[in-house]
């Protein structure tokens, strides 16, 4: 699957990703700077914040508990499209999302 | 003793507090990274544990903290399940309880709201900078490294400056508590063990807890709510409030983690610039260089050098068995000198990038919650350290903590000149 990261500047980088990964881990494989994920997935530090772009939020499934209380920690503006990354797995229905990496 | 380059054998006793006061045995840790990835150390205070060295290794360990549990302790010593229970912070959870105190203090420590700090610590550095470079040859370790993060701490809480050398003193003798500089109930010294309740087995543990409860309850006397620790005791979106148990264990391990480790990162840093004579001058052209250093320092700095966690079940790993209930250790120590992962891993390059460090523990739910204000705090030092000096060098022997756990310079006697 694709997936591709806009970033501050308007720069978007496109990537194949293996389904199952999750897509901090592609963010990492990929250099995408801005997504750090410095707790390896698991939900211990918010640095891997994107806000989903348009209608791909609905098919990133519903955000947990500890995520919403994460995402006040997260750096950028956090909006209602907005996920941590490591809790988004790669799945063919989710094949050319895009992830908008905040400012 | 002016350690630069590993002095050890390359056989290191890794159970050993003298081992390390002449710096972490890299050359032992360099020979298992090598030829025993994970090798079992034997250790006459206790059981004994595995030890794993290499970056891979202890990435693919540390996320999975279902079979590497920190709920039965995280140094090597053993403890009981009543010694742990009363003792333990929210280090020694996993997950999804550790979630809980995590995210009730996680915003304090948020990038977002420690970058509202960037001022307060910049105006900090310049009468510690005056003190020290007024001083010319000083011990930069007393002088600057330990006085930023005690500055800072007593900001972050809200507590009268005249009460921070006292706070620093208590920390110390937590965390130290295995230097016999830093306390007198040395651990691996001690005859009675009339301390073992109390946080890191220290009477400095129930001082700090003492002081904690005061200081919240003048607090609001005053409504007083400056400081991360109000936001702390707010009460979450349900209504629940943390326990006083809880908050009193979160404060030493506010008071003893969160100061010493910054210290030890920004002692690396000077004792580096006093060694690599070129990166003041990399410092001084600035740029891009802020974006780098300050992990380059920390990933040197390495100041905990290992965490433990302990086998939840049977688990094989390089041709071995670790038991269920084996104690394992993450040597970050070691990760951060992994030639498969850093090239040239025994220099300080300022521009490394990207630095996967372990300093902070990244890759698993324990990840320092306080990095963000670390990172910040060292990147402030250093750059106005880089604007008034003009030369950095050695001034004698810098000496190291007597601990296997704490890897820190505690005396680095310099000579910097003022530009």
């Amino acid at each position: 699957m694709k997936v591709t990261w806009v970033l501050p500047g308007g720069e978007e980088v496109v990537a194949d990703v293996q389904t199952g990964v999750n897509l901090m881990e592609a963010a990492q494989a990929n250099n995408i700077a801005g997504i750090q994920g410095e707790c390896g997935g698991s939900l211990s530090c918010a640095t891997c914040h994107v806000q989903v772009d348009g209608d791909w939020l609905s098919k990133t499934g519903e955000k947990g508990d500890f995520e919403e209380a994460m995402l006040d920690m997260a750096d950028g503006e956090v909006t209602d499209a907005s996920r941590l990354s490591c809790q988004i797995e790669a799945s063919d229905d989710l094949d050319g999302i895009r992830l908008i990496v905040p400012v | 003793m002016t350690v630069w380059t590993p002095q050890d054998d390359g056989f290191a006793d890794l159970s050993s507090h003298d081992t390390f006061v002449n710096g972490a045995p890299h050359n032992t840790f360099a020979r298992l990274r090598r030829e025993d990835p994970l090798s079992w150390t034997d250790w006459d205070g206790g059981e004994g544990f595995w030890n794993v060295v290499r970056h891979a290794d202890i990435t693919e360990l540390n996320r999975n903290y279902e079979l590497m549990s920190s709920a039965r302790g995280i140094r090597m010593e053993d403890q009981t399940y009543e010694e742990y229970l009363a003792r333990r912070t929210f280090q020694e959870t996993d997950p999804p309880e550790h979630m809980k105190t995590r995210v009730k203090v996680g915003k304090a420590f948020s990038r977002p709201v420690v970058a509202g700090f960037e001022d307060q610590i910049r105006e900090l550095c310049h009468p510690i900078l005056d003190a020290a470079l007024e001083a010319g040859t000083f011990d930069a370790t007393k002088m600057i490294a330990r006085q930023l993060p005690m500055m800072m701490l007593g900001r972050i809480i809200g507590t009268p400056v005249e009460d921070l050398p006292w706070l620093v003193e208590k920390g110390d003798a937590l965390i130290a508590n295995t230097d016999p500089d830093f306390t007198d109930h040395v651990l691996d010294k001690m005859e009675t063990d009339e301390y073992r309740m109390m946080p890191f087995n220290s009477p400095a543990g129930a001082e700090l807890f003492d002081y904690a409860k005061r200081l919240i309850e003048e607090k609001n006397r005053k409504g007083d709510t400056d400081g991360v620790l109000h936001m702390i005791l707010q009460p979450d979106k349900d209504g629940n409030v943390m326990p006083e148990q809880e908050f009193r264990n979160f404060f030493c391990l506010l008071v003893a983690a969160g100061n010493d480790t910054t210290r030890y990162s920004i002692a690396a840093g000077i004792q580096a610039m006093a060694h690599q004579q070129e990166l003041l001058g990399q410092m001084q052209e600035g740029g891009d260089i802020w974006a780098t250093a300050p992990d380059e320092i920390i990933r040197w700095a390495t100041p905990a050098l290992y965490f433990r966690r302990t086998a939840t079940r049977d688990h094989e790993m390089h041709g071995k068995l670790i038991k269920e209930g084996d104690k394992v250790l993450y040597w970050w120590s070691s990760a951060n000198r992994d030639e498969q992962v850093f090239d040239d891993p025994n220099r300080v390059d300022l521009f490394r990038s990207p630095n996967r460090h372990m300093s902070f523990g990244q890759g698993g739910p324990h990840v320092c919650l306080g990095m963000h204000l670390a990172r910040l705090e060292v990147r402030v030092l250093f750059e106005e350290l880089a604007k008034r000096v003009k030369m950095v060098e050695p001034a004698g022997d810098h000496k190291f903590l007597r601990s296997n756990f704490v890897g820190g310079i505690k005396e680095l006697p310099v000579t910097m000149q003022a530009k």
